[in-house]
């Protein structure tokens, strides 16, 4: 296939995560201010910020109090450029380009070493 | 929380958002100043739910640009080694720095950053390197003109080297970092303004999510601050790219370096 066909369905495909990842978030947020509202008939914030690791734990255990929708949907939003990186990897890759497809795992390997560290 | 301040939350991040699209700028160099001032929220978490902000942003307009063929990919990821470091180093700094300490050196940016919205004006390149002159050669459709530009960037090192500087103000400061890396790839690579702008707005979500699990990590996202600021933020940017396509840049740029000035002092004496 040729290699700028290639490169502009890398651009689509970038696109499509990218808007994924912001209107799901957004939605994510949009739900639990209105679960948060509905719920208690006003928006009570918490004394203290959750700790991550309390955050993460509600996450994988699935619950959708107002809350850890809100989270979810912080975490979904941060974790998007990861995926932005990762999708040109990939993209990169299938275009046979072995520098920037190396360049981007870099990228990719400094933010999720950063956010093991962060999480550690 | 009051509607009322939930309101004044979405309208604030709103405003933010729209003028810090018309300028340019991102809406963190406006929203963290309304979070610490306004809401009185340490600025720490004012900081972190800038970063949310500008990667909501970053990432709402990438992918426009990027399927209009206006980003330069492979620049863009080049840069984003020294930007990722940059950010990095930025969070884990931020983290060390009482709240005041970072409000003061926010209040030193203000003054950079207005200056630097005046000088941009009359000094950025309408050439461009030739695409045969340069590194990472690319092209677009340049929709004011419906020609193809095609270019390339030369001295890739020396810009590095402000992407570097760059992230680390966004990892200390919440702020995108467009203003210091628009200016370096239009003057010392001689990219087309365009592509410049598209190209930086591309890597500051990435460099935003460099420091923001850093931020997450030490408590600092109050999701009640964090997710109506956002979306206020997120739906001001796009008033702001269409306002800003209708009316001339010059007198705004002058007003708002003025309340940039103002909002500057009020930092410092915070």
């Amino acid at each position: 296939m040729d290699q700028a066909v290639i490169h502009h369905r890398i651009e689509r495909w970038i696109g499509r995560v990218l808007r994924f990842g912001v209107w799901g978030s957004a939605g994510l947020m949009i739900a639990g201010l209105a679960s948060a509202w509905i719920s208690e008939s006003t928006i009570r914030i918490p004394a203290e910020n959750p700790s991550a690791t309390e955050v993460l734990r509600k996450l994988f255990s699935g619950s959708v109090d107002p809350t850890t929708l809100m989270f979810a949907g912080m975490v979904l939003l941060m974790l998007t450029p990861f995926l932005r990186v990762l999708t040109a990897a990939a993209g990169f890759a299938a275009e046979k380009d072995r520098r920037f497809t190396l360049v981007s795992l870099v990228v990719f390997a400094m933010l999720v070493g950063e956010l093991v560290y962060s999480l550690r | 929380m009051t509607p009322e301040s939930f309101i004044l939350l979405v309208v604030g991040g709103g405003i933010a958002g729209t003028i810090g699209a018309m300028l340019g700028l991102g809406g963190g160099v406006f929203l963290v100043p309304f979070l610490a001032l306004v809401f009185d929220l340490p600025m720490h978490q004012a900081v972190a739910a800038s970063i949310l902000a500008v990667i909501a942003t970053s990432s709402a307009g990438a992918a426009m640009n990027v399927e209009r063929q206006v980003v330069n990919l492979r620049l863009g990821m080049v840069l984003e080694i020294s930007t990722v470091i940059g950010a990095i180093f930025g969070g884990l700094t931020a983290n060390m720095l009482s709240g005041q300490a970072l409000s003061r050196i926010f209040a030193s940016l203000l003054l950079v950053v207005s200056f630097l919205m005046i000088w941009r004006v009359r000094h950025f390149r309408q050439d461009h390197t030739a695409a045969d002159e340069g590194v990472f050669p690319s092209s677009f459709m340049d929709d004011s003109t419906g020609e193809i530009v095609s270019y390339s960037a030369k001295r890739v090192p020396i810009v590095s080297l402000v992407a570097l500087i760059a992230g680390n103000i966004s990892g200390l400061l919440g702020v995108g970092g467009g203003i210091f890396k628009v200016p370096a790839m239009n003057m010392i690579s001689g990219i087309p303004m365009k592509a410049a702008a598209a190209t930086s707005n591309f890597m500051i979500g990435v460099t935003a999510a460099a420091s923001a699990f850093i931020y997450f990590a030490h408590g600092h996202l109050n999701p009640f601050i964090v997710s109506p600021a956002v979306l206020g933020v997120l739906g001001g940017s796009f008033l702001g790219v269409k306002i800003s396509r209708r009316i001339k840049g010059s007198l705004l740029t002058w007003i708002f370096a003025g309340v940039l000035l103002v909002i500057s002092i009020r930092m410092f004496t915070r």
